[in-house]
This record gives C-alpha cells, sequence and structure tokens, in this order.
C-alpha cells in the first residue's frame, strides 16, 4: 500500500489511479476471457410466445427438455408475457418510470420461471433466483440435474431508461443471453412461436422471407420494424467475447430443440 | 386473447389494448409510451455520490469534514448517499482481468468494494440513526428518509453477472456513478450531486495543465461531442442523462472543499453543472 502526493492511500495495480473513464485504459482491459461453465446450454422460453400457450405450448416442450436431459446440461431462462403487458399499461397511466416497471415485470417472469420449475422439479430441476445463480449456480448443477431461472435480469429499480419512451430494455431475451455470456456456455437457444427471423411479420405479411443466418451488424442495419427478440440482445451480441452466435427456433415445433441442441442448422442464427 | 381487445368494457387502458395487440419491439408502441406522464417517486430527495478514490480512499482528512458538512444539512436537506469504489476495485480488476475473468464477475467483485466503503460511511453516521441499506431493501427507503433523513447505499447497480460487456476492453461500463444516476432519475430526485476531489471539469486534467480552464456549465450533447479521452463521470451516465425524463441536470463538487456540498444542496451552482440540452438557463 502507498501513501500518494494526492493524500489518497492506494493499493498497487495495473489500474492504480488511473482514471477508468479513459478511453487509453479501458482498451488496456482486453484479453483472454475464460468459459466459466463451458458445457452448459442456456435455453429461453418466450413469455408470450410460449409460456401464455399454457400446456399444449409448453408440455411437449417440457418433454424434449426432459429427452434431451442425458445428453445436455441446460439452464432455462423463461419470460413474462401477457400479465407484463397489462402490469406495464397500468404502470405507465400512472407515471411509475422505467425502473419501477422493470421490477414489477420481474414478478411476471419470476412466476413464470417458478411454474416451469414445478413442472421439472421431479426431474431434478431447481429453481434459482439471482443471488442463487451468482453463488450456488455450479454447485446447483453437479447436485440437481438442471436449473430454471428468471430471464429478466435483476436491474429492477436500476433499469436503463430506453431510447424512446419508457418500457424496460432489457427483458428476458436479454436477461437469458447476458447469462450465457458470463458463464461462456456451449449454446444460447431462444424457443419463441416463429421459424425465425423474417424481413417482415410473416403473420401479416405473406411476402415475408425467412432469414436463416445474419449478422448482429446487419439485423441491427436493417432496422425491421418487429423483432421476434428484444434489441436489447441483438446489441449485447456485438460486444460478445464468450457467446457470439445465439439460435432462435420455434419452440411449437416438436425437435427443434433437440435439432438446435445438436447443433443442426434450425431456425434463425444470429452470429456477433 | 382476441375476446378481450373486442371488450368495449375491458378494463384495459387504449395503451394496454395497443399492448396486447402489437410487440413490444414495435417503434410505434414505443413512441406510445413516450407520452405517457411522469410521476415523481421521491421529489424532495437529493442524491448524492461520494467518490471512491477521490473521497474515501484518503480517509479521515477527506472523509472526516464530509461527514460532519452531512450530518450539518440532516435538518435541510433528504439524502441518499451512495459510495464509490476507488482504489481496491482497480487492483481486483486488473487481477481479474489476468485470470480472465468476464465483465460479470468483475461487477460482482467491484461491487464488493463499493459495498466496503458504504459500510465504513455507515459506521460513521450510525450514531445519526442512518441506516445502510442494500439494492433489495429499497422499498423501506421512504420511511427512513422521513425519520432520519438520510440513508446509505453502495454505489454500483445490481447487476452482479448480468452487467453487459463494455464495447472494449472489460471493466463493467456501468459503475457507481451511473448506479446512483439511475437511482435519482427512477425516483425523480431533486438532485443529483457527484461529491469528487476537483471542482468539476476543465478544459484539461489540473493536475497536469495549469492553463486548463474551468467549465461551469455545459450541456451533456456539447460534452459528449468533445470527444474527450478522459471524463469526469462514466460515459453511461451521460448516454442516460441525455435521454432522462425526471432528471435535467448532475452536478460536481469538490468534498474536499468544506461548504461546497452544502452549496450544492441549496441549490447554488457550484462546481460544474452537466445538464440536458434545452434546459440551458
Amino acid at each position: 500500500m502507498t501513501l500518494h502526493g494526492s493524500g489518497a492511500r492506494h493499493v498497487e495495480s495495473s489500474l492504480m489511479r488511473e482514471s477508468l473513464v479513459d478511453k487509453n485504459v479501458i482498451a488496456r482491459t482486453e484479453g483472454q476471457v475464460v468459459s466459466i461453465l463451458p458445457d452448459v446450454n442456456i435455453i429461453q422460453i418466450g413469455g408470450r410466445s410460449i409460456m401464455d400457450r399454457g400446456r399444449s405450448a409448453l408440455l411437449p416442450l417440457l418433454e424434449e427438455i426432459v429427452a434431451n436431459q442425458s445428453q445436455h446440461r441446460m439452464i432455462i431462462g423463461v419470460g413474462a408475457g401477457i400479465r407484463s403487458r397489462h402490469i406495464f399499461s397500468v404502470g405507465l397511466d400512472l407515471g411509475l418510470p422505467t425502473g419501477a416497471l422493470a421490477t414489477l415485470s420481474a414478478k411476471d417472469s419470476a412466476q413464470n420461471a417458478y411454474m416451469v420449475s414445478c413442472l421439472l422439479a421431479k426431474y431434478g430441476f431447481v429453481y434459482l433466483e439471482a443471488p442463487f445463480v451468482v453463488q450456488l449456480l455450479p454447485a446447483m448443477l453437479a447436485a440437481a440435474r438442471g436449473a430454471v431461472f428468471n430471464g429478466i435480469p435483476p436491474y429492477s429499480l436500476w433499469e436503463h431508461p430506453p431510447l424512446v419512451g419508457k418500457l424496460p430494455p432489457h427483458g428476458s431475451d436479454a436477461g437469458s443471453y447476458l447469462v450465457a455470456e458470463v458463464f461462456g456456455a456451449r449454446s444460447m437457444i431462444f424457443l419463441k412461436d416463429v421459424d425465425g427471423l423474417y424481413t417482415a411479420d410473416p403473420k401479416t405479411d405473406p411476402a415475408a422471407e425467412f432469414i436463416p443466418e445474419i449478422s448482429a451488424q446487419e439485423l441491427i442495419d436493417r432496422k425491421l420494424p418487429t423483432l421476434p427478440l428484444e434489441p436489447a440482445m441483438v446489441d449485447l451480441l456485438t460486444r460478445a467475447k464468450l457467446v457470439k452466435q445465439v439460435r432462435i427456433v420455434n419452440g411449437l415445433t416438436a425437435g427443434n430443440l433437440s435439432r438446435a441442441l445438436a447443433g443442426a442448422s434450425i431456425g434463425t442464427l444470429i452470429r456477433q | 386473447m382476441e375476446d378481450m381487445i373486442e371488450d368495449k368494457n375491458s378494463l384495459l387502458t387504449s395503451l394496454g389494448k395497443q399492448f396486447l395487440a402489437s410487440s413490444l419491439t414495435d417503434a410505434s408502441l414505443q413512441q406510445a409510451t413516450e407520452d405517457t406522464p411522469d410521476f415523481a417517486i421521491l421529489p424532495w430527495v437529493n442524491v448524492v455520490k461520494i467518490g471512491g478514490q477521490s473521497i474515501m480512499d484518503r480517509g479521515r482528512s477527506a472523509v472526516y469534514p464530509l461527514v460532519r458538512e452531512i450530518v450539518a444539512n440532516l435538518g435541510q436537506h433528504k439524502m441518499i448517499l451512495g459510495t464509490g469504489a476507488g482504489t481496491r476495485a482497480r487492483h481486483i480488476y486488473s487481477l481479474a482481468i489476468d485470470l480472465g475473468l468476464p465483465t460479470g464477475v468483475l461487477t460482482v467483485l467491484g461491487t464488493a468494494v463499493a459495498w466496503q466503503n458504504a459500510q465504513m460511511l455507515h459506521y460513521l453516521l450510525a450514531q445519526y440513526g442512518i441506516p445502510f441499506i442494500e439494492p433489495e431493501g429499497f422499498n423501506t427507503l421512504p420511511h427512513y428518509l422521513m425519520e432520519r433523513s438520510a440513508v446509505i447505499c453502495q454505489g454500483m447497480p445490481p447487476y452482479k453477472l448480468w452487467e453487459p460487456n463494455p464495447a472494449t476492453g472489460r471493466i463493467p461500463p456501468q459503475r457507481t456513478d451511473t448506479g446512483c444516476f439511475l437511482i435519482s432519475e427512477v425516483f425523480g430526485a431533486r438532485k443529483m450531486i457527484y461529491v469528487k476531489d476537483e471542482d468539476g471539469l476543465y478544459t484539461a486534467d489540473p493536475k497536469k495543465d495549469p492553463s486548463s480552464k474551468h467549465i461551469p456549465r455545459i450541456s451533456v450533447e456539447e460534452l459528449l461531442a468533445l470527444d474527450l479521452e478522459d471524463l469526469i463521470v462514466e460515459r453511461a451516465v451521460l448516454e442516460f442523462l441525455a435521454r432522462a425524463r425526471n432528471i435535467r441536470e448532475i452536478q460536481f463538487v469538490n468534498g474536499l472543499k468544506p461548504g461546497q456540498l452544502t452549496a450544492a444542496l441549496n441549490g447554488e451552482p457550484v462546481g460544474t453543472i452537466i445538464h440536458k440540452n434545452g434546459d440551458a438557463r
């Protein structure tokens, strides 16, 4: 420890007395990143696209997850869906800020994640709140057969204000991806109710063309009016260090998850 | 669900009906939320960030007078006191980077350092009944502010492993400046004051360049346009201020000069004020 002329006590390090805002200092912090859990697959189950449909959509998907359990380790993030849209509309009407809306919405995805964990409990899946993801996930994976977590990141009141409007930009797509990225997961698979990305909404525009593969930057530049994924997730992918591609597959089609886990070219691949 | 959209007597607002009919990523829906009202949750609270390297790491010579000034203001102003991290965070960031650990893990580690500083500040203010509050305990914050006029929290946002990667390198881009700013924005606070060891913003580093000039007031857009190599505050704060709905300006004061914090709390233009465009006075 050293006492500098400025009067501050410092611990010696390569960043000592440096401004962490300085661009040159930041550039020096590039380097190799290790994967903490390299064999784990992060699977995201959409809220509106899968959960809100109930048993007809969810139960076959959970059966497929269980069928893959012996070959693949899976951590499942779950989205919020229709209840969040309702509380957004009420909260916005009351004038509540983005951080308050994020705190409220995270309870909807927590409910969905908890239901999924109940349905998978007999196969050894556990539900982990954010503090347990931080402290216990590796131990849980060693002891349990899989884990389910709240897809919405724990930003709560600290959620970023969006560029336009007041909706929280980080939902369960961004939150699930961030878990994959920080642990350096083997794959990140989004289960939605569409086959992947299209040039327009295929439900309303018959001329919409399917996009089997695209880079994150290309996708941002195209400015598509509607995406089946949060734009914040695509933005995060541009800065990936470990998980440099994600796949969107139709979770309503039997066999898609298994094929995606096996590495088949199915749905849409978004690369860095 | 279609029944709900058609039902004229449904409990939904018109915006609620739009929420059912479109995707949350639709630009038109996001635009519609732009025109909703803003309610300030704690309009009388002041968020005060105490610097880590600039104040806490200096020990009693810097911290004791500041604590006295905070205590003297308890009768007049309500404060959320957030702390920075400082030199121990720099040490653990460089160690963790060397070990190959990712940004989210660095955030978990850095949060512990800001937490230590908050605890130390809490010990010094405990005799005045001022509590230390974790992010999970923020629901109790209005009560303590009404009863004791101040609370202490660690400045890091509670992102933990979910901290996004920076564009370059591995240092968490959203640290204690950003965490405190987001508290002030979400509560619709009266003021966001950063207590550091400089009189505010200069045209160059005053410690190295004696010809540098003090900037008393500047818009966030002007400051970003300067594209400086170094800044007085985390870049994320400037980006969020530019799009904030509640906070119009942030103020930087020198915590080593007695009276500057008090002056800022009283609304005086000490130090440097960075404001949103269209809010120039």
